[in-house]
């Protein structure tokens, strides 16, 4: 490829950030209000802030088959039509036109377009505690975190302080509290289970989740009003998102370039400077390969995209992958297990309702472990995350008999209250589970396709076992009928909280990036999307991100500013 | 029961079942199915939804035109097996009824519809044991009344007047109100 002096000039910015999920639209954000000249690179289409939410409207009548994908769509998709609906499933990718392979059951769930999954993102925001950053060092699985709650305190405050989190202080050493708009409230039967769990165990408590939703208008956008319908796109800006937060205000600035349809294939090593010198980029509209150079570049393609990325960066002086001389590029892939709880009815307060459709549950944070606990089985811990209602038609369709008036009066009033809950687990980092390439097939812009090769093991599911019955317990002292305990064995990837394949650490020997998320192997290259995890702690880890990005922005500016980048 | 001797007889008749399964009936499921055969039932399933679901004090399966619903999930969304399952068991239903009653379905009156449904609802209750219902639902699909009583319901309280009307439909709630007191003749919510 030739590019003449001026074409290379046109393509230079200061930053480069690739992918516009959360953690990319945060790096973009970040480095543009700074006054960096950032172009943000993504794959997929653009999808502008309530323009490009073209079912967030509709009734459910409006759908003419219902909630059903089509079998069409299951042929197609099959994995993610086990994610979306005909409500939303614009905004995840099609298997059938982006396959990767599955070494063992896999679910990859992928939103390739601009604001990538924060549109469809549970938003739950929880902070880390130094039981999570210490707990590699403490146990032994990993290795250490290179940084510790104080380190990062501040930034999630700065996070939180811009998104807009609604949630409830509770003086939690395993759970720190953050900056918090008013909390969503909790029903009748949430607020029983709490009294039961707080009465018959110190160590426990149950509050309502933490939520970028808003419960007052923030930055021009919310308040939420309830519709849970999120993942549609909220036309009210009531959750944060990219599209409705961190790219605005970046496009604000005057300093954002935002490209989309376009692939990143590499980064392109600069073996003088020992540094990045830019990116090369497949056109998915004219199929052009064009390169774009900057002095940083924030990869930000999300966890198991960015080891794919980096493992297809070769050069002589890595030819086992971009900042791959510690050979843990792509390995450590770590994800939450979210498949074991309980569910159970309550015969009371049947006088009681609700009114307005809350977008998020309750959380109990975690109680196992806070101490190593010899009598478990177990490392680590989980978190219980669950919502109370009652019963609706939806669920009281099969358990009523007959037809008919009265089938029609059962099935239109509201039934027992219930709760569903489940525990959302700590994964251990195992070198084994792992991200890598496939040398022999490609995909259609001949890219090799990822290869995903993953288990949960002995440890989550033991913890799996324990989330059982802590739950049915818990669901018992409360005095609920019909418990009953399910584990869905949902596959590695379906809680989409994958994490850790590009880890950070202090030794080049043993990770990827350092205590700054900056590349130990080539200085201008910052990670902070999940692939940047060296625990999987139980906590949502999204909020963690913007964290660690907002700090790893700061760090590479003041870098840059310094001459040291 | 005993744990164990529970187990054995939940194998023994999973080997039971299967051993009655055969090539011919495998085959017959896997059909292709022909969309006209299912649309000319328009009128049946809407009498069928209309027993499931009747006019009342709100609008009935009828109204809310859940016939047409049912005709484009099956079609469209469901599995050929089931799709198969679902159009033998319209055939059964309008052969009992001639067997019965000597006419078609459609004929009949009010008092030998119902009849006829609930001997179809009886035939649906399958197995005692909720394990094998399960399996025999996923080999063979949901029994003919279980899956049309279910795209009923679905189909009724996601319409236009089956959610405004028959439930209550809170198209933008603004607030959350966590606890209220549950009012006479409270509908449940359409949506969640």
């Amino acid at each position: 490829m030739y590019i003449s002096d001026k074409n290379k000039q046109l393509n230079t910015y200061d930053a480069i950030v690739i992918g516009s999920g959360i953690s990319g639209g945060w790096a973009a954000m970040e480095l543009c209000k700074k006054g960096l000249k950032t172009l943000l690179l993504e794959r997929g289409r653009d999808v502008k802030h309530i323009i490009d939410y073209p079912t967030a409207n509709l009734n459910p009548w409006d759908f003419k088959a219902g909630m059903n994908n089509t079998l069409k769509d299951r042929e197609t998709d099959p994995i993610h039509s086990g994610a979306y609906s005909p409500a939303d499933k614009h905004f995840y990718v099609s298997d059938a036109e982006h396959p990767y392979v599955q070494e063992k059951p896999f679910n990859w769930y992928r939103g390739y377009q601009v604001g990538g999954r924060s549109l469809t993102w549970g938003r739950q925001c929880y902070r880390w505690s130094d039981l999570d950053f210490q707990a590699n060092h403490q146990d032994g699985y990993g290795i250490d975190w290179p940084i510790r709650y104080k380190d990062l305190e501040q930034w999630y405050s700065y996070a939180e302080s811009f998104i807009g989190v609604s949630g409830n202080c509770e003086n939690l050493a395993q759970l720190p509290d953050g900056k918090f708009l008013t909390p969503m409230e909790l029903n009748c039967i949430e607020k029983h289970l709490g009294d039961s769990i707080r009465k018959h165990d110190e160590h426990r408590l149950l509050t309502i989740a933490r939520v970028a939703n808003l419960t007052r208008g923030w930055d021009n956008r919310g308040p939420c009003q309830n519709r849970n319908l999120c993942t549609r796109g909220c036309p009210f800006g009531g959750y944060f998102s990219s599209n409705s937060s961190t790219i605005p205000a970046a496009m604000a600035t005057g300093n954002l370039t935002l490209r989309p349809f376009s692939i990143v294939t590499e980064l392109l090593f600069d073996e003088q400077k020992q540094k990045a010198k830019g990116v090369r980029v497949i056109d998915t509209l004219t199929n052009e390969v064009l390169e774009f150079y900057a002095k940083i570049v924030f990869v930000n393609a999300s966890t198991i995209a960015t080891a794919g990325l980096l493992l297809n960066s070769v050069s002589s002086r890595f030819p086992d992958g971009f900042g791959n001389g510690s050979g843990q590029l792509g390995h450590n892939l770590m994800d939450h297990h979210s498949s074991a709880g309980a569910y159970g009815i309550h015969e009371s307060y049947t006088d009681q309702y609700y009114k307005g459709r809350r977008p998020c549950g309750f959380l109990i944070p975690r109680y196992r472990n806070l101490q190593q606990d010899k009598s478990l089985n177990f490392k680590r811990g989980y978190n219980i995350q669950g919502h109370g209602e009652r019963q609706e038609w939806m669920d009281k369709a099969q358990s009523i008999e007959g037809f008919g008036e009265e089938f029609k009066a059962q099935l239109t009033t509201p039934g027992p209250w219930s709760i569903w809950m489940a525990g959302w687990g700590e994964c251990l980092p195992y070198f084994d589970n792992k991200v890598s390439l496939d040398n022999f097939q490609k995909d259609k812009w001949d890219q090799p396709l990822i290869k995903i090769d993953f288990a949960f093991r002995d440890n989550e599911h033991k913890m799996m076992s324990d989330i059982q019955q802590t739950s049915a317990e818990m669901f018992e002292k409360a005095g609920f009928k019909n418990i009953e305990t399910f584990n869905y064995n949902k596959p590695g990837g379906s809680t989409i909280h994958e994490m850790g394949t590009a880890r950070m650490g202090h030794d080049p020997k043993t990770s990827v990036l350092n205590k700054f998320n900056q590349m130990h192997e080539a200085k201008n290259v910052f990670i902070t999307d999940g692939s940047c995890m060296t625990s999987s702690a139980c906590q949502n880890p999204s909020l963690t991100y913007m964290a660690l990005t907002a700090r790893a922005s700061q760090f590479a500016y003041e870098q840059l500013k310094k001459g040291e980048l | 029961m005993d744990r164990r001797l529970y187990i054995k007889s939940v194998f023994g008749l999973a080997v039971a079942g299967a051993a009655s399964f055969s090539i011919l009936k495998w085959v017959s499921m896997n059909r292709a199915v022909v969309p006209a055969d299912l649309v000319h039932k328009r009128e049946l399933l809407a009498e069928l939804a209309e027993l499931i679901i009747p006019q009342t004090d709100t609008p009935g399966a009828r109204a809310a035109m859940v016939h047409d619903y049912m005709i484009m999930v099956i079609l469209n969304c469901t599995p050929v097996k089931e799709q198969n399952k679902f159009i033998d068991g319209i055939a059964e239903l309008e052969d009992y009824t001639a067997e019965r009653y000597g006419k078609d379905f459609l004929q009949c009156s009010l008092a030998e519809k119902k009849i006829v449904l609930k001997h179809m609802a009886r035939n649906s209750s399958g197995y005692s044991y909720k394990i094998l219902n399960k399996i025999n639902n996923k080999l063979f699909g949901k029994p003919f009344f279980l899956k049309l009583r279910e795209l009923t319901v679905e189909g009724y309280c996601q319409s236009r007047l089956g959610a405004t009307q028959g439930l209550a439909y809170d198209y933008i709630p603004h607030t959350f109100e966590a606890c209220i007191p549950l009012r006479k003749n409270q509908k449940s919510w359409a949506t969640k």
